[in-house]
Order: C-alpha cells, then structure tokens, then sequence
C-alpha cells in the first residue's frame, strides 16, 4: 500500500480463534486497535467472521494484559525486571538439567501463538538441554488426526483445502460441529447445501451443524468404528468398493474385509437401525465424490486414533483420495495448532515432521542448530499428559507458553495437585489465567495484534499475521523472551532480530516449507504447505497420484471396536461429552473479554435429554451438582432433546466446569485423553446437601 | 461561475494526474484543491491494497498522497458512510471530503436523517456507479469466463454493459447480462440498484456522457450543490482544473445510460422480488434460521443503531447463548430498518451464513415505498 493514514489504518492479518485461518482487518488510530473491518479480498473467508473473529479486538488493550514478569517470592507474585526473570529462569533450568537430566524437563508450546514462537520453544528445548519433552495441545485435540492419517496415507494433515467440499458430490460430517467450532468452514457447507450438494452429519447430538444436514445420524456415543465397520461390510456385501483404486493406490484390504466380517449388524453397538446404516453406505460408496469432514468428535477418545484410521479406511476403500471433491478433512481446532505441530513442537519430530528416530534428521539438526555431533537425543520425549503425570519425579521443572491446564486438560484436580510438586515453572502468557497461581514465573508475551508471524490453517495454508500495535507494558515477542533465555544460557543459534529470521530459520531445515518465503505467503491466496522450491506454487491436495506414505500407497486396517476407559454404570448412570459453543474459544481469556460473548455465555450448562430431567426433577435453567469419579461440580441445567436419554453435553470453557469431571486414560498411539467420553451422576442440590 | 444544476466536462490541469487519474482527473483534483484550500481538513478515500481487487479506506490528509487514490476500482465493495464516525472520532466537527458512490452517499444521508452526522460538514463529491463485483468472485470470475489469470490483469472497467479487463497480453470483455445469467457479474443488491448518479451529493461524477474529443480526457461533472459549485468555482479560477459545458448530445447520451441501468434495475428487482413473493415467510425463516449472531450485518448497516446498553438487558425472545439465532433476532432487526434500507448489500456481503439479507431488507423498503408515508420523512433519493 502506498498511503497509509494514522487514523484509519487497516492492517491485514489472521484470526487469532480457530484453525479456519480467516483473515480480517485490524482498524487502528493512533497506536490502538478499535476495530474489525472485513478483508474482503481474502480467498478463505471473503470478508466473513464469526462472532469470534468480529470481536477479536476487544481483549488486545484490556487493562488485564500481563505487562511485567512476575516472580513468586514467599508464596506472593511480585513485579520483576526482565533480567531478574531470565536469570531466574536460566538459573533454574539449568541447575535442575544438570542434576537430574533432560527428562526432568517439560516444555509445552500454545496452538495459538505463530508458527515462529512455537518454532523457538521447541528449539531452545533442544538445544539448551538436549530434551525431546516438548509437546503441544494438538496433544488433546487432533493428536490422533496427526497419528492417524500418517498411518493410513503417509502425512498426518489435511488432504483437501475447505473450499473444495463444493466440488463434491456428497459431504459427511462426521464428530464436526462446524456451524459452531468452524463457522467459515461451515460457510462452504452452508454453500454446498445451496447448490443442493446433499449433507450427512452423522453425530450423537442434534448440533447447530445436525440442523443443516439432509440426514442427521445420531449414534450412541463414541461408537465410531463399529458404525464405520458396518458401513464397510455393506459397502463390500454389495460390491461398491472401487477394485481399481483398491487394487492400484492402497494395502491391506484383506485385512479390513476379514475385520468388518463380524461388522455386519452391530446396531446393538451404536444404535443406528440397519436400513439406515445400509443407506449410509451406499450413499457415501455411490457418489462420485465424496468428503469426509471430521473433527475432536472422534479424535477425543481412547479409540481416538483408530476412530480416524476408520475415516481413512472408509476413503480408500471408496477410492475417494487425492483429486478435488473429495478427501479426509479434520477440522483443526485453533489458529495454529497446524502449524505448532508442523514445527516440531512434538516429542518425537523436528519440525516438518522428521523423526527424531532417524539419524539422519538428528545429525541435520545438529549441523544447523550448532551442536555437538550426536548429541540430539533419539527418544520419544513425554507428550504433554504424561508430563503432567509425571511433575514431581521424574520431571522437576515445566515451562508453558501460552496454555491454562489447569481449564483445559482433562481431571482438572489432577493437573493442579501434579503442579504443586514441580520445583520450578514458568507460565508465559497475555492474560494472567486459572493456571498461573501454580507458576514461579509469570512471564508477559505479546498477542496476535502484537506481533508479525504465521499461522497455519487446518488447510495447510500458511497466513500472514501482521503487527499492528506495540504489546503493553514491558510485554516482548514471545519468541523473543525465548532467544533472551537461550542467550542467556550462551546458546548459539538465537540472534534472531525480527520474526522473518525466525521463519527463515525454520525454512532451513525443513524442505517441505523451504518454498514458503514470507513473500510468497504475503499474497492474500499464500502458500499450502508441501511448497519445497520457492518457485513452487504449494499443494492444496495431497495424495494426487499416490500418497505421502514411503511405498506411495494408502493402508487400509481392520480396527476393532473398543469401549470408551470409562462408561455409564449403576454408579455413574450418564455419558458426558464435551465439545464447545460458538461464542467461546477454549478458556475464554480473550472471548470472556469481549462484551457480546460474554453475554451470551456468561456460564457453564450442561446439556440434560428432557426425559431424564423430567425423572430428576430439573427444570431449565436450575443450577444442578453433576459429579465424576474426578470431582464434582455445580452448574446450570439446559433442557431439551439435542442430546439422547442418559446422554449429556458440556462445553469446556468453564473453569470449575467440564474439565473437572473429564478423564485422563489415554490412547496408546496418540496419546490423546479421552476427553469426550467419561461416567457422571447428575443430582438436584438439594438432595446432595 | 458554476452553479447548481450546470453540466461540464472537467480536467485536471496537472499532468501527471491527468496520466494517472481516469477520465480528466477532475475528482481527484478538486478534492486535492479542497484539502489545499482548506475546504476539508481531511479527505476519505480508498486505495488500492494488495491489488486492484482490494479496496482499502484511507484518511488523507496530505494532498499528494491523493494521486494514490485516483482511478476506480470496480472489484472493491467498500460502504464508506460509517467510517469516520465510527473509527475516527477525532475528526467529529471538522470538514471531511469524501468520494462517495450512490450508496455511500445514501448512508450519509440516512446518518444524517438520525442525527449522527452532520452534513453540512461534510463534501461529497459523488460517482456514477453501474454496481461492483466481488474481490474473490471477480477472480474467479477472470479466471473461469475470461480464461485470464486474474493477477495478470492491470485494468478492470464496466463500461458500455460490459466488464473489461487489460491483462498482459491483450484485453477482453463481456457482456454483463451473459455473465450474471451465469452467476457471475455483480453483487446482487448492485444489480437491483437505481441510484446510479449519486444527485444529492454536492457533485456528480463521471465518464458516462463524455464524448468528442474530450472522451476518455475528461470528467462529467453534474453541479448538484451550491457547496459543489462554490468548490467548482474556486478550482477553476485557481487554475487547478479546466472545464467546458458538456456537449447536448453527450448529457442526451448520459440520460439514456443512466435510464438503460434504471431499466436492467427494473428487471433484477422483478426477478428477485417475484422469486421471493409466493414462499415469502417460509424463505426468510429457512435462511435466517442459519443465523450466527456475528452482528456483521448490523454493524454494517448504515441505518442500524444499536443501543450502547443491548447486552444489559435481559432475554426473552431473542436467548442469549443460542445459535442459531431466534427468529426475533432478525425479525426485529427488519422491523428497525424498515422503510430505510438503501440496498448497499453490506449485510449480504458480510453475512457467513450466507443470508441473503440485503434482498429481504430492500424488498421491504421497496413495497413500503409504494404503500406508506415514511417514517423519517420522505428521502431526498429513491431507490
């Protein structure tokens, strides 16, 4: 642009909310953000926001913003210079390595902040102290996603770009709430559904999204893979499986067929009638082409990871991979959780997803990042429960940027007795939040208006996210305060001066981005990541031809039913699912802030089926004790018939809330926890006095 | 001396404006002269963002940077009225000028109407306007009609009823009737609008009506205001912009084009009104009935007023923390707008549920107009 006025700036950039990536304009006058305005031009959202994305200025000068580090002195925080914060911090991380060694350290990267602060954390982890405990909340989200569809097409992503559901001729979603968890990726369903492209939600809750469907699939909860099986065994019996994909693109088919053998009427299992599970199949094997959108409906389980392997078998076996109208979209839950994950903020990656197995990656890293030869270790590091499980022995100090346990991660009191046995922690974050009472050391980053960066959508696309206000106070770029510990420890590699550089050194070593130069991604289209080459244009579909796996080839597996960790019992007569509302983002420390959302949902409800309320005796709206082998809660009683009898529903934005009750059991290959599935007892106040 | 009602050709006498500028330079002139001569203290404009399919506001407050902003951009769907009061408080009491298409200038007019603007402060220099496209449906639009990659393109123009471009390599255009048949071509509400010649602005802008050897050279210039003449007046014997009466056959040929786009706007309204007509409650509650309460729509409007209190009080027919939105979310955001919506499409543009808002909006006003006095006073426009 070539005139700018000081009044009325508009400064292009990404939302700081969800994995939709959709671009907006901050208004500016004078140093301040006092506004959204629609950026029209951007091919992802056309100008359209959410009531999320239309408010998401409101936190940015909150007078609430962390401005100064802080440190806890006889149990009280107290304001402290950054020298006095890094030394602190330096001091204690080091002493701490030296004693107990690199798996007494945790480090856990936001979803939420850009690509370069999550580039750093996991670098720094690296480098200063040669762990590979370092994790991300993808961990508690799409973890599975990740683990999955590497196992069945070889790259753990999205195949599909979100537009694309308009070349389709049939959308399933399947454990997706978009209407409300990814409004502008709903737009494009809303879209489909108007040129009469017909949608099946399948779902165990009549969601805001069940109400667009042509067809609403309400399924016992957390039945995935025994619905997917029976589909499957219809689709072989009646001989609408596509052989030539079959034969030419993928393996395993043999052993998918001899597992949903036994598949064949397992409504006792999921509760679908036959007919329509029939239906379903033939629809979805019948039409040309299909997509299927997934989200944490299914990743959130025990079963997490095989639920979306069964997502995946259910693509090849229909041969619906790799060319536009089609694919296995999960929905990626925040702004960057993409893009956290694809900077090796992982315990067993570098970013790019090169293994840290691999001796090759390692010596790479090594060569790049300054270290001795055969120093960077080789083991599968703790994911980001296990850390939390692990506080006090063998993990003695933790470092988290840009995330509130304490609200977000399963078995609320867990998490806060596990962190009262750390020796040190540090939290850095905009907001002081639930979690912070637990810190040594508050430390005040910078948010989304503050800073320039990326984010990486749930498309792969990688969005500019520009500066348009200084941070408040002594605030500093997140990757900044890193690269001062890390200087401080005399580490080299961190002389970084402005965000680019960070980028330009994660380009560097990772050759499915080298392509993607700050130029490219400045254009409002940017680049979908795979972009090797800078004069390559990206890839927004993956698997044309044949897939990211090693042989090219799609795996097919034959996944056996289980049962959630914990289900309803005598004691425990209900099923909880979790999810979220529309108007929050996840702990609501920036949404809580904004004055239309908070009205809407000021406070936590559970979601009761009108029959079990009327046997209770609750009536709408009537504050009510809801328990779990976790704890205990009170909270406010929404009546109605969205949710099935014994089935109940809570979003997760409460502190005090939902993740009070939620379990931590986990599944074996992702390490998700089964944070959509647990046992409550549901009582009148009264009574439980 | 100018004065109301006169009908000129206008140019820049500066060259290098006159190069860059479309069609005589005379809007960005006369209102460079306003910011020179301190008639305004500020100018809002809009310039061209990443390219020639974003439009981006900007306040001016240094003359040259206006030659920035010279040109069209027929891509760029920008509402302009609100901008200032909303965003830039400071310059409440002072002058602004402002270039303002037929929407842009009835939003004014209707802020003007509920007291929030006061236009004797402001100078609207208006714009012919044939409606806009889309930034994102214009590309797509290039590059699935035109077969021209749209970032190839250095010029768009609707002109003559169709849409051109000049790309590297050639130029190309289309009739718009063959393209909206298909579903491309301009916003919706656009192509039901008649307020093509913005009269109730000071000035009236254009190049329809340009002819002789002056076309393509200079400005049609429509004086409507004695504010317009007296700007006019003073540019000229400031030596910054020349002029000549507009020729009679050019004026002849201005009135039927603006008459030919009253009659295509004609014909979209019946379109879209009698479609709307037989299922008229049915449509309204399917299409509302997707609503996400993101407020786009009235945060955009020009003539929504929200009260600075809504969210104090309490809930009965509208719930707070539900969506889809009630029913009587919409139901009393019509009722509010009733017989002033000026059709600028903002809320349909805007909406992510993909409501088609400004259609509903504007049929109401449309039959209210015919049947009933209005409630703020009779409009100095009609559309």
């Amino acid at each position: 642009m070539t005139v700018e006025s000081k009044e009325l700036k508009y400064v292009p950039t990404t939302c700081p909310y969800c994995g939709v990536g959709c671009a907006l304009n901050l208004v500016v006058n004078n140093g301040k953000v006092v506004g959204v305005e629609p950026n029209k031009r951007s091919p992802v959202n056309e100008g359209k926001l959410c009531p999320k994305g239309m408010t998401c200025w409101e936190h940015v000068h909150s007078p609430d913003r962390l401005t100064k580090p802080k440190i806890k002195k006889n149990g009280k925080f107290v304001d402290a210079t950054w020298d006095e914060a890094i030394d602190l911090i330096a001091k204690k991380f080091k002493e701490i390595s030296d004693k107990h060694g690199p798996k007494a350290l945790g480090f856990q990267s936001s979803c939420r902040t850009v690509n370069e602060d999550c580039y750093a954390l996991q670098k720094f982890a690296r480098c200063a102290f040669l762990t590979n405990n370092v994790d991300n909340c993808a961990r508690i989200c799409h973890g599975p996603s990740v683990a999955g569809l590497s196992l069945s097409f070889g790259s753990g992503a999205a195949t599909n770009p979100f537009e694309d559901v308009l070349n389709s001729d049939l959308i399933v979603m399947w454990g997706s709430n978009a209407f409300e968890a990814h409004p502008l990726a709903g737009r494009r369903v809303i879209q489909a559904k108007k040129r009469g492209i017909p949608i099946i939600v399948v779902d165990p809750r009549y969601s805001a999204t069940a109400r667009l469907a042509d067809d609403w699939i309400q399924f016992n909860p957390s039945t995935h893979i025994a619905l997917a099986n029976s589909m499957m065994y219809w689709i072989i019996k009646e001989g609408l499986e596509n052989k030539a994909f079959i034969a030419e693109r993928t393996k395993g088919f043999d052993d998918l067929k001899a597992m949903v053998e036994k598949y064949a009427d397992a409504e006792e299992i999921h509760g679908v009638p036959l007919e329509k599970v029939k239906d379903l199949a033939r629809k979805y094997a019948r039409a040309k082409n299909a997509v299927i959108i997934y989200c944490l409906g299914i990743t959130e389980l025990t079963t997490g990871t095989d639920n979306v392997r069964s997502m995946g078998n259910l693509s090849l076996l229909t041969g619906n991979v790799g060319r536009p109208g089609v694919g296995v979209n999960p929905l990626r839950g925040q702004n960057n959780v993409q893009g956290a994950c694809d900077m090796g903020a992982y315990p067993n990656v570098y970013s790019g997803y090169q293994a840290v197995a691999v001796p090759e990656n390692r010596a790479k890293m090594e060569k790049l990042w300054f270290l001795k030869e055969g120093s960077l270790p080789d083991w599968y590091g703790s994911t980001l429960t296990e850390q939390i499980n692990e506080a006090g022995n063998p993990v003695k100090a933790m470092y988290f940027m840009g995330l509130n346990p304490v609200v977000s991660y399963p078995d609320s009191n867990h998490v806060m007795r596990q962190l009262e046995k750390l020796d040190f922690c540090v939290m850095q974050d905009i907001f002081w939040n639930e979690s912070c009472e637990y810190a040594d050391v508050v430390l005040p980053g910078t948010c989304f208006a503050e800073k320039d960066g990326t984010f990486t959508s749930g498309e792969r696309r990688i969005n500019r996210v520009r500066k348009a206000v200084d941070g408040p106070g002594e605030a500093k770029y997140d990757w900044e305060i890193i690269a001062m510990i890390a200087k401080k420890l005399g580490i080299k590699g961190f002389d970084w001066k402005t965000a680019e550089d960070v980028w330009d050194d994660l380009r560097a070593c990772t050759p499915s981005m080298f392509g993607c130069t700050y130029e490219k991604l400045g254009k409002p289209e940017s680049v979908h990541w795979p972009c090797p080459a800078v004069d390559h244009p990206g890839t927004p579909i993956l698997h044309v031809g044949k897939f990211s796996a090693a042989d090219g080839k799609g795996t097919m597996f034959g996944l056996e039913y289980r049962e959630p960790a914990e289900v309803a019992d005598a004691e425990y007569p209900f099923t909880l699912m979790t999810g979220r509302v529309i108007f929050h983002y996840h702990t609501r420390t920036q949404t809580g802030r904004a004055k239309q959302l908070h009205y809407e949902v000021p406070e936590s409800y559970i979601q009761v089926n009108t029959l079990d309320a009327k046997k209770l005796g609750i009536k709408e709206g009537e504050k009510i004790k809801v328990s779990s082998r976790r704890g205990e809660i009170e909270t406010l009683a929404r009546i109605s018939d969205d949710v099935a009898p014994g089935v109940t529903y809570m979003s997760m934005h409460f502190h005090k809330g939902a993740n009070t009750l939620t379990n931590t059991a986990l599944d074996p290959l992702s390490k998700m926890p089964e944070l959509k599935h647990c046992a409550i007892k549901i009582e009148k106040i009264e009574e439980a006095k | 001396m100018a004065k109301k009602g006169d009908m000129l050709y206008a140019w820049t006498n500066d060259s290098a404006l006159a190069k860059k500028a479309e069609c005589g330079g005379a809007v960005t002139e006369l209102l460079k002269y306003a910011l020179e001569s301190k008639a305004v203290d500020a100018v809002l404009a809009v310039t061209r963002g990443f390219d020639l399919y974003d439009a981006v506001p900007v306040i001016v407050t240094n003359p040259k940077d206006l030659d920035n902003c010279a040109g069209s951009l027929h891509c760029g769907t920008l509402l302009l009225s609100k901008l200032v009061m909303e965003y830039a408080p400071q310059l409440a009491g002072k002058k602004v000028g402002m270039v303002v298409k037929g929407c842009d200038m009835m939003g004014l007019l209707e802020l003007e109407k509920r007291k929030m603007v006061n236009l004797d402060n402001i100078l609207m220099i208006g714009v012919n306007c044939g409606g806009s496209v889309s930034p994102v449906a214009a590309r797509k639009m290039i590059r699935e009609k035109f077969g021209v990659d749209p970032d190839k393109v250095t010029k768009e123009e609707i002109d003559k009823g169709q849409f051109i471009i000049e790309y590297e390599g050639g130029h190309k255009g289309i009739k718009m009737d063959d393209l909206e048949d298909e579903g491309y071509g301009r916003r919706s509400n656009c192509r039901r609008c008649k307020v093509k010649i913005p009269r109730q602005a000071d000035l009236a802008c254009g190049n329809w009506g340009v002819i002789g050897d002056k076309a393509g050279k200079a400005t049609f210039v429509e004086v409507c205001s004695d504010k317009g003449a007296a700007l006019l007046t003073k540019a000229i014997d400031a030596k910054k912009l020349s002029t000549e009466p507009a020729n009679p056959k050019g004026i002849e040929i201005r009135a039927k084009t603006e008459k030919a786009m009253h009659k295509l706007g004609d014909k979209w309204r019946q379109r879209d009104f009698a479609a709307l007509a037989p299922n008229l409650w049915g449509t309204i509650a399917e299409e509302t009935g997707r609503c996400m309460k993101c407020y786009a729509c009235i945060d955009n409007c020009p003539v929504c007023v929200t009260r600075p209190d809504k969210f104090e009080q309490p809930d009965l027919m509208v719930r707070a923390g539900f969506a889809p939105a009630d029913p009587m979310f919409h139901l009393r955001r019509f009722a509010h707008i009733s017989d002033s919506c000026i059709n600028c499409g903002q809320c349909e543009e805007n909406c992510p549920a993909e409501i088609p808002l400004a259609l509903f909006s504007h049929a109401i006003r449309t039959e209210a107009d015919k049947f009933f006095e209005p409630k703020l006073g009779k409009s100095s426009y009609t559309n």
